[in-house]
């Protein structure tokens, strides 16, 4: 298996992005090479040519003025009813969206099919055209000149021809073929007779196609055939009082918004509505509408070669699951409970899903604690095969299982856990849920283990849902598609972000983004909770300072977590939240830390090593006994660790500057409060920092996420009222002194962050001495593969604003 | 016999003058600058190295701050 063909476009390119193209390339080149012996890896092992095409480098030649703003006046002729229309779109693919026009609606969820989301503040968004997100848009049913024609008429100037070749190019040869499994057999289809004739033509795929009877062969051959139109999906139970109403709700809604632009705002030109009607009709019709395709029968072996063949001729297949229509592997009998309701989020990406009657393979990004696992649930339900459910850890096993219990039909019997505690009787259920590390464990295992392993391996499962997917490496993720052999995959996340650009890598081993929920909307309408970001910032003890400019790196770390005035500020923060009766969750990445502070405020504390039992028996002490309020946690905590009760966090310390685990900690606290008024803030979030060291900058990356999203954070340098409160800690200069020595003579393996399960520097036992050669950079995280450090360019073209504070 | 030397009274916050001390002892910006360490918050330092170290404390600015602006490298 080679490296992915590489079209001679991107070497064209500039050298700065031919340069990071090709680092890419290697890494992946390696990777495919480090899989040599992986025989299911459906499109896992290509990503297109056009994919590569980047829109970014059309605009070379443009004149730049000092702020860096580049003049397009050339490239785009305003148009007289401009302000009417909402958006721009400049010739480097970015799209500027006026969140404040009255067709913004209209226009959000248009961008958000075809685009990405940049920055998403209040009053002006920014998106991105690239070709992963026009290939999702298609894989969705858009089509080009739709794509071409809305965009136009939504815009305030002309669409710059390079980004309607761009388009064209990114969307033309995508999604005309698909890759159906109905009746258990597999089947190349097309509404384009002319495309299966020219993948045909290719001799690769002619070996593959499978003939049944001699008829067929002869001629084309097609076997024609209509998508017939039963295919509105149905959310929710069968049962009668239920089935009608997420239909009616969604028509509702869509004709209720439409009257309302059509009434409410005459200013909007016609044609914007006219239009979106129009595709919001056709997304619907496409359900029903007798579309003609034709197809032909390919070979179940030969399956692999031929996605890999498609994409080489860039026509890559689009996976789909008839599921109605599969009658080799059995039903579960599991639905929704009638008191599920689904929210019209949750809804809207669900039928992005299962839009034309057919499960298709993609990623659902919503924030944490919007309900993800409601839609994994309703996915399960809906396509009624067996189900394996992947998450991170033990306890969101167990909080998956909860799930399925509390929103489907689905009891103890149908649902089976595989993990290292708990290992239910696989045979004969319906639903799955385990580990990534348990399924892509090597070592030896338990009889039993085995036992399930194999039965796992020789199932044909329905649905694989791949929960918080944005963590798991793209080898482990090989693996899993290698052992398990699913018909569509869904992956879910609340923060489709890599400090890596691995990102890029799921778009083809799952499948496109289907949907990406906007954080501020959703905030707005209560469903998440609407937080308050604050950086705390703490002056170093001028002993502590002196230390950490003298000392070598990795005790520096410990230096400004061990901070005394920054326990103090998270004492008094700690105590502040509880005399309110808040609930408060307390981060650490560094164990050391996390253990000091926890037994010095006398709180219970949960770690890596801290056992399952433990662990839960924790949890639910801070669920229910009012007398546990605080709970410290190290990162073992930041995904998946469901905790509605908590409305407050305290970081103080974190993973170098990594955007994604502060985007998961702060969804830690998201869940929407009950009773909560929308209008005020009901979960604080606060990040404490020792001033004048390297945590303020890391801070300040992390957050840029959050900002993008449309969070602002507070800066405090100054907590009120901290000075009046007597019996905080570390108050006198011989408790400080001792706190030092404490650091000081802590061993370097204390100033490490703590180590996961599957992570390089991982050991299990713990404790205890090992020598191991590597860089500085391993010591701080760096060869995680996951968060990276880059070197700041140009760091000379700073907008004169941003200039620093020189005196 | 007398000496007079021209010097410069730095205020600043606790932590910022660990660092000046810092610089005095390592010597990193070639010599001694320090003329009298008066209290907490207050240092007495010689003239001509002013400039220079103003370059130092930027530079030190500059490392703990981070471009927010700046697009994703």
């Amino acid at each position: 298996m080679g490296p992915p063909k590489k079209s001679k476009k991107d070497r064209s390119g500039s050298d700065k992005f031919a340069k990071k193209r090709r680092a890419e390339d290697d890494a992946y080149t390696q990777l495919v090479d480090d899989n040599d012996s992986m025989d299911n890896a459906s499109e896992s092992d290509g990503v297109p040519g056009a994919a590569s095409k980047n829109a970014e480098t059309n605009d070379e030649n443009i004149n730049t003025d000092e702020y860096g703003a580049k003049d397009y006046r050339a490239q785009m002729q305003l148009r007289p009813d401009h302000g009417n229309r909402p958006l721009w779109v400049a010739p480097n693919g970015h799209v500027f969206l006026e969140s404040f026009s009255p067709v913004y609606k209209h226009a959000h969820d248009f961008l958000i099919a075809i685009s990405e989301p940049v920055c998403r503040p209040e009053h002006i968004h920014e998106y991105k055209l690239t070709a992963y997100s026009l290939y999702a848009a298609v894989s969705v049913g858009l089509q080009t000149h739709d794509i071409v024609e809305y965009l136009k008429r939504l815009s305030k100037t002309s669409i710059p021809e390079g980004i309607l070749e761009f388009i064209r190019l990114c969307t033309l040869s995508y999604g005309k073929v698909k890759l159906v499994l109905k009746h258990n057999k597999y089947f190349i289809e097309s509404p384009h007779p002319e495309v299966l004739q020219k993948l045909l033509k290719d001799p690769v795929i002619q070996k593959c196609r499978l003939i049944r009877s001699e008829g067929e062969g002869e001629g084309d051959g097609f076997i024609q055939g209509t998508m017939d139109g039963k295919a509105i999906t149905q959310f929710g139970t069968k049962l009668p009082p239920a089935s009608d109403k997420p239909e009616d709700a969604g028509a509702s809604t869509s004709s209720a918004a439409g009257a309302a632009t059509a009434e409410g705002a005459v200013a909007i030109p016609d044609d914007i509505t006219d239009f979106y009607e129009k595709i919001d009709k056709e997304e619907e019709d496409e359900d029903e509408a007798n579309l003609k395709t034709v197809s032909f029968e390919v070979a179940q072996e030969k399956i692999e070669v031929i996605q890999k063949r498609c994409i080489e001729i860039e026509h890559p297949l689009l996976a789909e699951y008839d599921f109605r229509n599969d009658t080799n592997n059995p039903d579960i009998n599991i639905d929704l409970k009638p008191a599920a309701v689904l929210r019209p989020y949750q809804e809207k990406s669900l039928r992005k899903m299962f839009g034309n009657g057919r499960a298709r393979s993609g990623v659902i990004v919503l924030p944490c604690g919007a309900g993800k696992s409601l839609v994994g649930v309703t996915a399960c339900c809906t396509v009624r095969k067996r189900a394996l459910v992947l998450c991170n850890s033990g306890v969101s096993v167990e909080q998956w299982k909860q799930q399925f219990k509390m929103w489907s039909t689905a009891d103890d019997s149908m649902i089976c856990r595989f993990t290292s505690e708990a290992k239910d009787k696989p045979m004969g259920c319906g639903i799955l849920v385990t580990t990534y590390s348990m399924i892509t464990h090597t070592q030896k295992r338990s009889w039993e283990a085995e036992q399930t392993m194999r039965w796992l391996q020789e199932q044909e499962w329905g649905i694989m849902v791949l929960d918080e997917v944005h963590t798991i490496p793209a080898k482990m993720f090989r693996r899993v598609l290698t052992i398990v052999q699913s018909h569509c995959k869904l992956g879910l996340t609340a923060t489709l972000l890599r400090e890596d650009d691995k990102i890029a890598d799921l778009n083809f081993l799952i499948g496109p983004k289907l949907y990406e929920a906007n954080w501020l909307e959703l905030q707005k309408k209560g469903f998440i909770a609407r937080v308050q970001c604050a950086e705390v910032w703490c002056p170093m003890s001028p002993e502590f300072y002196r230390e950490y400019l003298t000392t070598k790196t990795s005790k520096k770390m410990l230096l400004y977590v061990m901070n005394p005035s920054k326990f103090r500020s998270c004492q008094f923060l700690i105590k502040y939240h509880e005399q309110r009766g808040d609930k408060t969750i307390v981060f650490s990445d560094n164990v050391f830390a996390l253990k000091h502070y926890a037994i010095k405020m006398n709180k219970p504390f949960i770690y890596g090593p801290t056992s399952q039992n433990e662990r839960i028996q924790i949890l639910q002490n801070f669920k229910f006994n009012s007398k546990v309020n605080t709970i410290f946690v190290s990162k073992v905590a930041d995904t998946s660790f469901d905790l509605p009760e908590a409305n407050v966090l305290i970081q103080i310390s974190s993973h170098g500057g990594s955007r994604r685990q502060e985007a998961q900690r702060l969804g830690r606290i998201l869940r929407a409060k009950k009773g909560a008024i929308a209008e005020e803030y009901n979960a604080f979030f606060y990040t404490l920092v020792s001033q004048d060291t390297m945590e303020m900058s890391y801070s300040r990356k992390r957050q840029r996420f959050l900002v993008n999203q449309g969070y602002s954070y507070k800066v405090i340098t100054h907590l009120k009222g901290m000075d009046t409160e007597a019996d905080l800690m570390y108050g006198t200069q011989e408790e400080q002194g001792q706190l030092l020595q404490l650091v000081l003579s802590a061993s370097d393996l204390d100033c490490e962050d703590e180590k996961m399960p599957g992570e390089p520097g991982y050991r299990p036992g713990g404790s205890g001495t090992t020598r191991r050669p590597g860089a500085l950079s391993s010591m701080s995280g760096g060869d995680d593969a996951i968060y990276y450090e880059h070197r700041r360019k140009n760091v000379g073209s700073v907008h004169p604003l941003f200039k620093k504070f020189r005196g | 016999m007398v000496n007079v030397m021209k010097g410069v009274l730095v205020e600043c916050d606790p932590a910022m003058k660990q660092f000046l001390l810092h610089l005095d002892e390592k010597l990193a910006l070639g010599r001694k600058f320090i003329i009298q360490d008066l209290d907490e918050n207050h240092l007495f330092i010689s003239t001509d190295i002013v400039e220079v170290l103003q370059a130092r404390v930027d530079d030190l600015m500059d490392r703990i701050s981070f471009p927010l602006h700046e697009k994703d490298a």
